[in-house]
């Protein structure tokens, strides 16, 4: 017999654990870190989305089966990969854009 | 450069099943890392330099000197805020992307260790073992739970979850099997001694073996024993080995501070990354039982991240970054201690303790780029290491030993 935690039957509740210690405030506003928290996973759940449009668009225009299954199996060609890759950093770079503007304006 | 990509990594039995958007997340995590190392952070400095530094130095008559200087100087500036939300934010959406993957699949994981290991007389794990309070009660690098929790009888999750997620932490600079330092440590030995022909090999606090497997490799008639207090990773490590075809490889819980190994028995006894998250009192213990276990002419080696005493102020700051924000709590301390020195109080003659570089040669299908890495603060495939020769005749010390060189009388 399997020894369980209470909320086991719940492995997203699980995965959604804090570690323990004091989780550091980077601002003056405890809402504003939460805020800056949601955004950036927000950022990259949108990167990844695109990221699976790019897959399907791949996948039929090579005239692949596309369902869950397949998408979910779909592995870049390496130029396709560096392509990937490129769209993912323009992206970031849009979205941080007014965090990393700020160092290049200083140090110019 | 094309950064490294999650389907990249190595695969083996235990490797968590991964659909798209799990790969998409493990790179878009590994592109956070980047622009924090080739964009925030530069920018951390230029504030610090053009803004935060002068401010301070108009206000003390004198530039910063120490850490906590260059911590009052940048603690309200937006660029250094910028920088350690984005850090602490996507270290903790790595670990909960490794977990949630890893917890999604926790029974056939765990079903799927077993295969190899019932049975297997090279795993051997101790229940009745008191965890140390230094891995027990702390959630290292933001890891829930922390590396020795269970949440099923026989559980891998987090050994899966810290495999499956390193690889997007180090931005792939760990190799295909986040095996770097191992591979560093094997090259420096190939250079620094290539005579040296280890018999008894033995990995401390050697978490799920990644960095044991070049050594084993390395060293294919040696007997080499990794050992861990933590269970998780020894089952999902000693499962892994064995789907790579490495069968004779021993995994052992104990605890590295009195392990069950005779004394003189060992002849390289090695960490990579452990005395970071050690107490201090542990690290003390563990540099002692590394002397106990060595034959003759053996050598103890540890990789780590530099001591701080190699850089200045700033660099000292951002460096110990990992310290204030990423459950690191041994971090500063073990960084300031003078581990050489604590060496020669375990008995290791003066001539014959060393600091070195260990650099991992360059994994070629990484990337298609060519040059350098940049270096995240620490997070590079280059480490720092201290290490010890024991002398071949009891503590006769013959000949000069010196950085980095085997002793002379060593044969």
């Amino acid at each position: 017999m399997d020894t369980l935690l209470p909320i086991e039957a719940d492995p997203t509740r699980l995965a959604s654990l804090a570690a323990r210690g004091r989780r550091p405030e980077f601002t003056d506003d405890p809402m504003l870190d939460r805020l800056y928290s949601v955004a950036l996973v927000l950022t990259a759940e949108l990167a990844i989305t695109r990221l699976r449009l790019d897959a399907v668009e791949r996948m039929l225009g090579r005239g692949d089966d596309v369902s869950r299954a397949t998408v979910d199996e779909f592995k870049p060609e390496p130029h396709e990969a560096a392509e990937r890759a490129r769209l993912q950093r323009e992206y970031l770079d849009r979205v941080f854009r007014a965090l990393t503007a700020e160092g290049q304006r200083k140090a110019g | 450069m094309t950064p490294a990509s999650w389907y990249q990594v190595g695969r083996h039995a235990l490797l968590p099943e991964a659909g798209h958007d799990d790969v998409a997340r493990f790179d878009v995590i590994a592109q956070l890392n980047t622009l924090l190392a080739d964009r925030l952070a530069p920018a951390v400095r230029a504030t610090y330099e053009q803004v935060a530094a002068p401010a301070w130095e108009a206000k003390h008559g004198r530039a910063p000197a120490n850490r906590k200087e260059v911590a009052e100087a940048l603690a309200h500036q937006p660029a250094y805020r910028a920088w350690s939300l984005v850090r602490r934010n996507t270290m903790e959406y790595r670990q909960h992307t490794g977990r949630a993957l890893a917890l999604r699949q926790m029974r056939k994981l765990r079903d799927r260790a077993r295969e190899f290991n019932d049975g297997a007389d090279t795993l051997h794990l101790d229940p009745q073992l008191d965890i140390p309070k230094y891995v027990a009660s702390v959630d290292t690098h933001l890891m829930p739970g922390g590396y020795a929790c269970e949440v099923v009888d026989g559980d891998v999750c987090n050994a899966a979850s810290y495999d499956s997620g390193l690889f997007a932490t180090l931005g792939g600079a760990g190799g295909p099997w986040n095996d770097a330092a191992g591979r560093a440590l094997v090259a420096w030995l190939a250079r620094h001694a290539p005579d040296f022909s280890p018999r008894t090999i033995v990995d401390l606090g050697c978490g799920l073996g990644h960095n044991t497997l070049p050594l084993r490799c390395a060293f294919p008639s040696a007997r080499v024993v990794a050992i861990d207090v933590a269970a998780p990773f020894l089952r999902y490590g000693h499962a892994r080995a064995r789907s790579l075809g490495i069968d004779d490889l021993e995994f052992r819980q104990e605890d590295a501070t009195h392990t069950s190994l005779p004394s003189g028995s060992c002849d390289l006894v090695f960490t990579t990354m452990v005395l970071h998250e050690t107490s201090h009192d542990a690290l003390r213990k563990i540099l002692s039982e590394a002397k106990r276990l060595l034959a003759p002419g053996g050598l103890t080696i540890h990789l780590e991240q530099p001591p701080y005493r190699q850089f200045d102020a700033y660099e000292q700051f951002m460096r110990d970054w990992d310290g204030r924000y990423n459950n690191e709590p041994f971090w500063s301390a073990l960084h300031e201690t003078d581990v050489p020195s604590l060496l020669r109080s375990t008995g290791f003659e003066a001539a014959n303790v060393f600091e070195t570089r260990c650099s991992a040669p360059l994994v070629r299908e990484r990337t298609q780029a060519e040059g350098a890495v940049v270096e995240d603060f620490g997070r590079a495939p280059s480490w720092y290491a201290i290490g010890a020769w024991q002398t071949a005749h009891g503590n006769v010390v013959k000949g000069e030993y010196g950085h980095g060189h085997t002793p002379a009388d060593r044969s």
